[in-house]
C-alpha cells in the first residue's frame, strides 16, 4: 500500500465515488479515487414515504427508515435514502422531487465538498496524509485545521493568461503569458500556431492555477473555438477524462444593485479563476479566495466567483453535518405574526445618528470589532433561540449554543488574532499584505452573516434573528454613548458600529483608553482606536444646508492618513480625472493642523482646480481619465428616459453588441446628439468633441463637496 | 431593503409632501422658517426611529421643539454675555 502527504487541491463527484487531488510534498500531484456513499433524506405523510420508498425501490440506492434531527421541528422519523453514485444525485434527487412535492427534502444538495470535509474531517487547501492501494484510498487523516492562523503555504504553479486588450473592445493580437520570473507573448494571428505553443506549454508546465483576463468570457470559449477550428485538441484540464465546465452567463439582483455575471468556465484537477469575473478579486486576491476556500469549504474556482454569502451558507451547512442536524433543501421559516406596534419596534436597521455639521479637530474614531456577529456570539442569537421572548431581543439564556454562533464562533477569532497580529506588525512587513487579504476575506464572510439571518432564502434564516441583532446593537451603541457622555465627552457621531468623539484636551491615542475600557466594560463586546483625527469634516446635505448627512465625511489622522465616505472619490461612477483632482486637493488641505488652518489652505486648492480645468481645456488630458462608469440597472427597452449609460449601451446594440442588466458601461460625455460616446465603440471620440462643461461641472461639485466645511453657514456647531 | 416598516427619513418625506400644498401657500419668507423645521426633525431621525411611535410625527414635533430651545438657551446666553459686557 501507498502512502503520501500533501495538500489536498481539489474533490469532485464521479459515478463510482470521488476523485480527489492532491499535492504532495515531493511536488507530485496525484489523483486519487475514493468510495463514497451520499445520503439524503424525505420526511413527512407516512402514506406518501410508503409510496416514495416503492418508487426508489426500482433504483439503485439503500433506503432505511431512521431518525434524524431538523433545527426548528426537533427529532423527525425520515427515509434515508443513499447512494454510491455522487454524480447521480443530483437527477435522482430531481426525479423524486418531481414525483413527490410535497414532501420535505433534507441534505439532498450539500456540495460533494462538504460532504467530503464533514466525513473526513479533512479541509480544502489543508493537510492530509493517504494511504491507497491501485489509486484507490484506503484510509485519510487530516494534518491541520483550516482554523490554524500561519498555514504551510501552498506550493502553487501559476500560470497568468492575459490578452493585450480587452476582446469586448477590439480583437487581442497576443496573449501575454507568465509563470514565475518568465514573461512572454504568444501572438494570436494564427490560431493553429498558437493553439500549438499554448498547449506544449500547459504540458512543459503543469499549472496548479491557470489566472486569466477574461478567461471565462472569451480565453476558454475562443480556445473551444479554434479546437474544432485546427483540429489540435487542446484540453485545459489536468483530469483529461473532463471537459471544461462552463455555465451561463447571469444578471442578478443582490445587496441592492443588478450584478451580471459573464459565462464561467470551471476545470478538473486544476483551477481556472478569471480575475475579470470574480466577484471580489479585486478585494483580496488569490490569498482572500484561498482563505475563504479553507474555511467554506467551496472549492478556490468557485468560491472565488461567489459571493461570500454562499461561503457562510457553505459554513452553516458544515455545522449542522457536524452537529447531526439535517440541512433542508428549502426554507421552512416564516416570519411570525406580529402586532403593529411590535412590528414597528422590530423593523428597525443599526442606529444611524446625524452628525453635527462642520469642522470638529482632535476628534477619535472608535469602533465595535466585528460588532453583529459578536452581538451573534455572545447573545447567542440564532434562528432557533429567538423570538420566544418578546421584550428581550437576545437568544435564549442557559440554551445551547445555537448554530449560527457555533458557526461563527471560530471565524470570529480567527479574524481578531489575524488583526492583532497585523497590528504588531511593521507596515513595511512582506507578510502584512497576505494577512490584510485574508482577514478582508474573512471579514466579507462576517459582514454577510448578518444579512442571511434576514435572507428570505436562507435555510437557517429567521427575520426574528436579524432584528434581534440590530436591536441589541442600538441598545449597545446608546450603552457607549451614555459612558462616553458620562466620561465628558462629546459624541459628534455615531454610525452602526463606530462612535465620533471629542474632548477638550484629548489629543494623544492614550488619552482615549480609559473611554474605551470603560465601554467594553460596559457593552461585554471589544471595541478599538481608528485612530485621532488632526480634523474631519462632517458634511451637509447638498439640498438644504441645515441637514446634516451621516454617510458623508473626510477627514485627516494626526499620522497624515486621508480618510473619507460617501465623497465623489468613493463613487464608482467618478472619473480618474475628478477622482484624482479631489484627491490632490484633499492631500493640500490634510497639512492644515487644525480646524482653524483649513481656510489658509484654499487659494492653493482654487490654483489646483483651475490648473486641472487649463489641462482639460487644451486636451492634455488622456480620454482614458475621462471614462465615465454606470452601470445598466435594466434592460434597455425597460427605460423610460434613458440614462446616459443606457444611450452608451443603445450605441453599443446598433453595432451588434448584446447587453445586459448589471453590465458596466463605460463613456465619455460628448457634444453630439446622444451627449455620450461609449468607450467601446470602434471609432475614438474627436477630442475636439468632448463635453468639457460638462466635466467642469462634475468637477466643481467634487470640489464644493471638499470645501463645504468652510461656508460661513458650517462654522461647527455645538451642543449647549 | 428587505424593510416592512418604512423608514423615519422616508416617513417625514411623505409628511412633508403631504404638506407641500400648506408650504406654497406661505410667503417666500416664511417657507425658508418652515423648511428648517423639517431639517431640524432630521437632525433627530434617529431619536425619533427609536421612540418607536405609531406616529413619528409627534416624536418629530418634539425634535422641532427641541432645536428651538436650542437656539433660545443659544440666544439667552449671548444677550446675558453682552449685558455683562455692557455693564463692566
Amino acid at each position: 500500500m501507498a502512502e503520501a502527504t500533501g495538500w489536498l487541491l481539489d474533490v469532485y463527484a464521479e459515478e463510482d465515488g470521488i476523485t480527489l487531488w492532491l499535492l504532495t510534498d515531493d511536488d507530485k500531484r496525484l489523483c486519487l479515487r475514493m468510495d463514497f456513499d451520499i445520503t439524503f433524506y424525505a420526511a413527512g405523510d407516512f402514506g406518501l414515504l410508503r409510496q416514495a420508498w416503492i418508487y426508489l425501490k426500482e433504483k439503485d440506492v439503500r433506503l432505511e427508515r431512521t431518525i434524524r434531527r431538523d433545527l426548528f421541528l426537533g427529532e423527525r422519523d425520515v427515509m434515508a435514502v443513499t447512494t454510491s453514485n455522487p454524480a447521480g444525485l443530483q437527477k435522482l434527487f430531481g426525479e423524486l422531487q418531481r414525483q413527490f412535492p410535497s414532501l420535505d427534502y433534507y441534505d439532498a444538495d450539500i456540495p460533494i465538498t462538504l460532504r467530503f470535509i464533514a466525513q473526513t474531517n479533512t479541509h480544502l487547501l489543508g493537510r492530509c496524509h493517504v494511504r491507497f492501494d491501485e489509486k484507490w484510498i484506503q484510509s485519510i487523516e487530516p494534518l491541520s485545521s483550516p482554523w490554524e492562523i500561519d498555514p504551510t503555504p501552498i506550493p502553487l504553479r501559476i500560470l497568468t493568461l492575459a490578452p493585450d486588450c480587452n476582446p469586448a473592445i477590439r480583437k487581442p493580437k497576443q496573449l501575454h503569458v507568465k509563470y514565475g520570473q518568465r514573461e512572454y507573448s504568444l501572438s494570436l494571428d494564427l490560431p493553429r500556431l498558437f493553439m500549438i505553443g499554448l498547449k506544449a506549454d500547459l504540458q512543459r508546465l503543469d499549472p496548479d492555477l491557470i489566472l486569466t483576463d477574461y478567461g471565462d468570457t472569451w480565453l476558454f470559449p475562443q480556445l473551444s473555438t479554434w479546437s474544432e477550428e485546427t483540429g489540435i485538441e487542446l484540453n485545459p484540464n489536468r483530469d483529461e477524462h473532463r471537459q471544461v465546465l462552463t455555465r451561463k452567463a447571469d444578471s442578478y439582483f443582490a445587496y441592492g444593485q443588478v450584478t451580471y455575471r459573464g459565462v464561467q468556465s470551471y476545470l478538473f484537477g486544476r483551477w481556472h479563476i478569471d480575475r475579470r469575473n470574480a466577484m471580489s478579486f479585486g478585494e483580496y486576491g488569490l490569498e482572500g479566495a484561498m482563505e475563504q476556500a479553507r474555511v467554506t469549504g467551496i472549492g478556490v474556482q468557485e468560491m472565488a466567483r461567489k459571493s461570500p454569502g454562499a461561503g457562510i451558507t457553505a459554513m452553516q451547512m458544515l455545522t449542522a453535518l457536524g452537529n447531526g442536524i439535517m440541512v433542508p433543501v428549502q426554507k421552512q421559516q416564516v416570519e411570525g405574526t406580529k402586532t403593529l406596534s411590535e412590528l414597528i419596534r422590530a423593523d428597525h436597521g443599526g442606529l444611524i445618528y446625524q452628525p453635527l455639521i462642520g469642522l470638529h479637530g482632535d476628534v477619535a474614531q472608535i469602533d465595535f470589532s466585528s460588532m453583529y456577529p459578536a452581538i451573534m456570539v455572545k447573545h447567542n442569537i440564532s434562528p432557533e433561540t429567538v423570538g420566544f421572548d418578546k421584550l428581550n431581543p437576545a437568544g435564549l439564556e442557559n440554551a445551547p449554543e445555537g448554530l449560527i454562533p457555533k458557526t461563527l464562533r471560530p471565524l470570529l477569532e480567527k479574524r481578531l488574532m489575524l488583526k492583532n497580529i497585523l497590528s504588531d506588525l511593521n507596515p513595511r512587513d512582506c507578510r502584512v499584505e497576505i494577512l490584510k487579504a485574508r482577514a478582508a476575506a474573512l471579514k466579507w464572510l462576517l459582514v454577510v452573516c448578518f444579512g442571511y439571518l434576514g435572507y428570505k432564502n436562507a435555510r437557517f434564516g429567521k427575520i426574528e434573528s436579524h432584528e434581534a441583532v440590530t436591536a441589541m446593537s442600538r441598545e449597545l451603541m446608546l450603552q457607549a454613548k451614555e459612558v462616553a457622555e458620562d466620561m465628558g465627552f462629546t459624541v459628534l457621531h455615531m454610525y452602526v458600529d463606530c462612535l465620533f468623539v471629542q474632548q477638550e484636551g484629548f489629543r494623544k491615542p492614550s488619552d482615549f483608553t480609559p473611554l474605551m475600557n470603560a465601554i467594553e466594560e460596559k457593552t461585554g463586546i471589544p471595541i478599538a482606536l481608528e485612530g485621532v483625527f488632526k480634523w474631519v469634516a462632517f458634511l451637509a446635505s447638498k439640498r438644504d444646508a441645515r441637514v446634516p448627512v451621516p454617510n458623508q465625511y473626510f477627514g485627516v489622522f494626526q499620522d497624515g492618513m486621508l480618510k473619507y465616505r460617501g465623497i465623489e472619490l468613493r463613487r464608482r461612477d467618478t472619473t480618474t480625472w475628478v477622482r484624482k483632482i479631489q484627491l490632490a486637493v484633499l492631500e493640500v488641505l490634510a497639512r492644515a493642523n487644525t480646524p482653524h488652518e483649513f481656510a489658509n489652505r484654499i487659494p492653493e486648492v482654487m490654483a489646483l482646480v483651475e490648473r486641472a480645468k487649463r489641462e482639460l481645456r487644451t486636451g492634455r488630458v488622456s480620454l482614458e481619465e475621462l471614462i465615465v462608469r454606470q452601470k445598466l440597472s435594466r434592460t434597455l427597452d425597460g427605460y423610460k428616459s434613458p440614462s446616459p449609460a443606457a444611450r452608451a449601451a443603445l450605441q453599443l446594440q446598433t453595432k451588434g453588441r448584446q447587453l445586459a442588466p448589471g453590465q458596466s458601461m463605460e463613456f465619455l460625455f460628448a457634444c453630439n446628439a446622444s451627449g455620450v460616446h461609449a468607450w467601446e465603440l470602434e471609432e475614438a471620440l474627436d477630442p475636439g468633441r468632448l463635453d468639457t462643461k460638462r466635466y467642469f461641472r462634475l468637477l466643481d461639485r467634487a470640489i464644493r463637496t471638499v470645501l463645504d466645511p468652510c461656508r460661513p453657514l458650517l462654522v461647527p456647531e455645538r451642543l449647549l | 431593503m428587505g424593510r416592512t416598516v418604512i423608514t423615519i427619513t422616508q416617513q417625514l418625506n411623505e409628511t412633508e409632501s403631504m404638506l407641500s400644498p400648506f408650504r406654497r401657500t406661505l410667503r417666500r419668507s416664511d417657507q425658508y422658517v418652515f423648511d428648517g423645521l423639517f431639517a431640524a426633525a432630521r437632525r433627530h431621525i434617529a431619536a425619533i426611529g427609536q421612540a418607536e411611535s405609531l406616529l413619528p410625527f409627534e416624536s418629530a414635533l418634539l425634535a422641532m421643539l427641541l432645536e428651538q430651545s436650542k437656539e433660545i438657551a443659544v440666544l439667552q446666553q449671548k444677550i446675558e454675555e453682552l449685558i455683562k459686557k455692557n455693564s463692566c
